[in-house]
């Protein structure tokens, strides 16, 4: 009775005219700036956050914060799937797949297929949010530094199913993700690695630089060297709108990458991040063809996309219940909140229930709004595909620029750009992929600091890993996918996979 | 020749791997290394680095005997001009300032393919311009400056 | 004749924004420099006090996110500056730290600006996880003494608020507690609601909300005075641990050479704006105040910076912890 009592005051908050005008302004500017080549969600968010202050009202200007948030995020997206730059960790993974789908023509359909897969995930997550935030809360409490050190090696062992080629080149990407991840000021005793005595990279590496430079840049070298012989690099466009058996095959996935990232979504720091990787792993074991994936896979657009999408919303309840922020997109959200005159903390529900029920009806709004938005604008982004391509590479590369010097007026990350993009080029021509390497970037400062940090608590008592139960059975897990990844049978699978692409 | 083949592209791959383990090796044994329960800050790193060599070597081993694909044309025209592109703008967006500079990123990415022409060029180039200066700056209000120091007389 | 018109235009062009700039500054946006990423407390401080400098001002007042190691990136930046006073720095307790913190720095913290005003000081609070067993500070003390090799310490990384005020807290009770470092505030606090690990020290940005909802415990605050906010919270000299007294003071700079008076005209508006009814009650629900106007002075921050960098400096060296 009291949740549904709650959540008619939300939408009574949320449904008024203004508020509804916000949510709608924020989607569109999230979606138009986050669409931007370059441009992921945290810069979107920086750019845009000012705007909302000229709202007057607290409730308002957070409405429009969060349509903002989702419309970069699908903004992100986009630029993934329609150019191969995805503007944060979790849209890479949507690249691999959807880039592949526009390539064969069938950039609508993904563009459908990523919102919609949002849409569902988005759905449920709020009502997750809405029934669960305490208790998902108390389980997010019970993660420590051995939990996420386990969680992490879960992430890495899956991670070899991302690569599509070699297992050993795969698994050696990863470690040079894991080496850059860790290029920084060591938080234990102040050293800096690897910074080549550079102190604009004390902070370590951007990601969006790193992720920009190897998928993006590195695309377009490789379209360069054909520059001369091809017309165009994308075959016709044929239907925006998935196919009655595309949309058949699209609902499991959706589900399944809806439960992990709502699952995942709730640990503050980095689990948001695996989510998406997660489910494209799982899709492509579970798939009758795993062959496919990596050229094009549905699936692989659809899982990925609502993991990333119900993660995102999940990631919301540490926030709200807690006052703490997931990740840099929340810690924006909550200097807004605090210049609106609310501090997060663990009292928002009980003392403005008005705000923090009209937040969560919002988020399903806000994602009702980016279906709404987002379907027509579908036929808009298909066309700039046929856009030649060498008037798209000065504009991608003029946007990308600002977009990654914005976030800190860093100098030093643009020349990590063009870094990234020379070495993404020569990993491309080596056949290494890139998307463990961006895992094992994310990945890798995590997965030391909890390592060092879990052996600190534990006095330096190694066994903590086992003994404490959620730990113990994470490390399971990673036990039985490895033992899945290296199995007699699937390995005949996998060098069929191998020879039929060499 | 015959019944002795190696795959180059792998040969390369794995000297690669090998040389980054090397570069982030050395720095590691640079730093403290601490024990397995008390870690210093280089030992993560260098456990790292000598399983990046080693995998280096597998990927050599198994390069000697396969056939492969040959590397391919390099795109050493997009190597010279896109990729100095966002260094361009690194140095000059607070120098020349922010109008001057995003112009000259997009004009030196422009030529980057041969089917460019210099008028095409220009009009993209201060098309782009146009756009980000009502974007960023006008609606956003972003923090850059115009028209920098350099410029100034 | 032609020479005559070059010569008129040329000293037109001279003149004019001569003697406009000398009147009238600001006659374009000013920018605050923030050292730190959007989001975090000293952005928010500054986005506040911005947005009231702009009301006095009559211009815009930007405020650009130059984050990176510690706060030095962005004070570097505005040490290299023209000192015009369209390009200022708004920096926390870091400023003096950081003089410790780092060796090779590429600026010096006392000679490479020149001063505006005191922002705010905020205080700071002992907490630990809500099942801590100690009742009160001085119980608490004891029980951290008596438990030495088991309490642990967390802290946001190094040279944040709640690390310098570990350390402190470590020197001024004579002894060493196993330091648990965290890469920011957020994860620190998530594993000490998660009691994963025992004690912290941080801003009252960061805590009263918690406080208040009884998701941790609080032993004392770090101010002269009680808090309005946590009336029943005592300060650590009432409790008998005066050298704990400390506050994350703000402090808003401009580059060395800023012309006198246009420094003086920032001041003034630093004053108004820290008098501004939304700056105050916003300040108040982060549980800090805006500073007096005898401390929105150059002098006083100046006197600030340098007592700050003498009492930290032994106490950071003491510790050996350096972040570069």
């Amino acid at each position: 009775m009291d949740l549904l009592q709650n959540l008619a005051l939300g939408f009574q908050t949320a449904s008024t005219l203004w508020n509804l005008l916000f949510c709608f302004i924020g989607v569109l500017l999230g979606t138009l700036i986050g669409v931007l080549p370059g441009i992921g969600a945290t810069a979107t968010i920086a750019m845009l956050l000012p705007i909302t202050f000229q709202i007057g009202d607290p409730v308002g200007a957070l409405i429009m914060l969060a349509g903002i948030y989702y419309g970069a995020q699908y903004g992100g997206s986009t630029t993934a799937i329609l150019i191969n730059m995805p503007g944060e960790s979790s849209s890479a993974v949507t690249a691999l797949d959807g880039y592949q789908m526009a390539r064969k023509g069938r950039a609508g359909a993904a563009l459908a297929t990523a919102a919609i897969g949002s849409f569902v995930a988005g759905t449920v997550a709020t009502g997750l949010v809405a029934l669960f935030a305490p208790p998902l809360t108390a389980i997010a409490l019970k993660f420590g530094a051995a939990e996420y050190f386990s969680l992490m090696i879960v992430g890495l062992v899956s991670s070899v199913a991302l690569a599509h080629g070699s297992v050993v080149k795969a698994i050696a990407m990863v470690i040079i993700g894991l080496l850059l991840g860790l290029v920084g000021t060591d938080i234990y005793s102040g050293t800096p690695r690897f910074t080549f005595g550079i102190r604009e990279y004390a902070d370590g590496l951007n990601f969006v630089a790193l992720a920009v430079g190897v998928f993006g840049i590195a695309e377009i070298l490789r379209n360069l060297e054909t520059d001369r012989t091809r017309e165009v690099i994308v075959a016709k466009v044929s239907g925006l709108m998935p196919t009655r058996d595309e949309l058949r095959r699209m609902v499991a996935p959706v589900l399944r990458g809806t439960a992990l990232g709502s699952a995942l979504g709730v640990l503050p720091g980095g689990g948001a991040i695996l989510a998406s990787f997660a489910s494209y792993t799982l899709e492509k074991r579970v798939a009758d063809n795993p062959s496919e994936f990596g050229q094009g896979a549905i699936q692989g657009v659809a899982g990925p996309e609502s993991a990333n999408n119900a993660g995102a919303q999940t990631s919301f309840i540490p926030m709200l219940t807690l006052g703490i922020p997931a990740n840099p997109v929340m810690a924006l959200m909550i200097g807004a909140m605090i210049i609106q005159g609310i501090v997060p903390g663990p009292n928002v529900a009980a003392e403005q229930p008005a705000l923090f029920w009209g937040i969560i009806a919002s988020m399903w709004i806000g994602n009702l709004m980016l279906v709404i938005l987002n379907l027509p604008l579908i036929g808009l982004w298909v066309k700039l595909l046929t856009i030649p391509y060498y008037i798209l590479f000065p504009i991608i590369m003029a946007f990308c620029s600002i977009g990654v010097y914005s976030v800190n007026s860093n100098v030093y990350d643009l020349f990590f750009v063009a870094f990234a993009g020379l070495a993404g080029y020569v990993f491309a021509k080596l056949r290494c992929e890139p998307a463990p390497l961006l895992l094992g970037f994310v990945l890798g400062p995590l997965l030391e600091e909890n390592l060092r940090r879990a052996m600190i608590l534990s006095r330096g008592d190694p066994t903590t890993f086992f003994t404490r139960p959620i730990s113990a059975i994470l490390l399971l897990i990673a036990l039985a996918v490895l033992v899945v990844v290296f199995l007699p049978a699937v390995r005949r699978k996998r060098e069929e996979v191998f020879v039929e692409e060499a | 020749m015959s019944g002795y083949t190696i795959d180059r592209v792998n040969l390369a791959c794995g000297l690669l791997f090998i040389a980054v383990g090397a570069v982030f090796g050395y720095q590691s044994v640079g730093m403290e290394l601490g024990t397995a329960l008390r870690m210093g800050p280089g030992y993560f790193p260098l456990v790292l680095s000598g399983v990046l060599m080693l995998l280096g070597v597998v990927v050599i081993l198994q390069s000697i005997r396969a056939e492969g694909e040959a590397l391919g044309a390099i795109a050493w025209r997009g190597i010279f001009l896109i990729l100095p592109a966002p260094i361009f703008f690194g140095l000059t967006v607070r120098g020349l300032g922010f109008l001057p500079a995003i112009f000259c990123t997009a004009l030196i990415a422009s030529f980057a393919s041969t089917r460019m022409n210099p008028l095409m060029a220009v009009l993209i180039s201060a098309g782009v311009t146009v756009f980000s200066y009502l974007a960023f700056i006008y609606a956003l209000g972003l923090p850059f400056r115009l028209v920098g120091p350099w410029l100034a007389f | 004749m032609k020479k005559m018109w070059v010569a008129m235009l040329a000293a037109a062009a001279f003149a004019v924004p001569s003697v406009a700039g000398a009147q009238a500054y600001p006659e374009r946006a000013v920018t605050i420099v923030v050292p730190f990423s959007a989001g975090g407390p000293t952005d928010t401080v500054t986005r506040l006090v911005a947005e009231a400098m702009a009301k006095d001002l009559g211009q815009q007042v930007l405020v650009e996110n130059v984050g990176g190691a510690g706060g030095t990136l962005g004070a570097a930046r505005v040490a290299e500056a023209e000192a015009d006073g369209y390009t200022l720095l708004l920096h926390h307790i870091g400023m003096a730290t950081s003089a410790t913190l780092y060796r090779k720095l590429p600026y010096d913290p006392l000679n490479a600006f020149d001063y505006v005003g005191l922002v705010t000081e905020v205080p700071m609070t002992i907490v630990a996880r809500k099942d801590f067993e100690p009742q009160d500070f001085k119980a608490f003390i004891e029980h951290v003494k008596a438990n030495k090799d088991q309490v642990t310490v967390a802290n946001a990384g190094i040279g944040a608020a709640s690390h310098l005020c570990g350390m402190l807290f470590m020197s001024a009770i004579e002894t060493p507690l196993t330091t648990v470092p965290y890469q920011g505030t957020g994860p620190a606090m998530t594993d000490l609601l998660g009691g994963q690990v025992d004690i912290m020290c941080d801003q009252t940005t960061n805590t009263t909300k918690q406080i208040q909802g009884g998701t941790v415990k609080a032993y004392a605050v770090t101010t002269p005075e009680r808090l309005d906010v946590l009336p029943d919270l005592p300060t650590v000299t009432e409790a008998g641990l005066p050298a704990l007294e400390v506050s994350v003071w703000h402090g808003l700079y401009a580059p060395k050479g800023t012309p006198p008076e246009v420094v003086e005209r920032l001041s003034k508006s630093l004053q108004t704006a820290l008098q501004d009814e939304n700056v105050v009650a916003r300040f108040g629900e982060l549980g800090t105040t805006p500073s007096p106007q005898e401390d929105a002075t150059p002098q006083a921050l100046k006197a600030k910076l340098e007592t700050e960098i003498n009492r930290w400096r032994p106490i950071i060296e003491a510790a050996g912890v350096y972040a570069d």
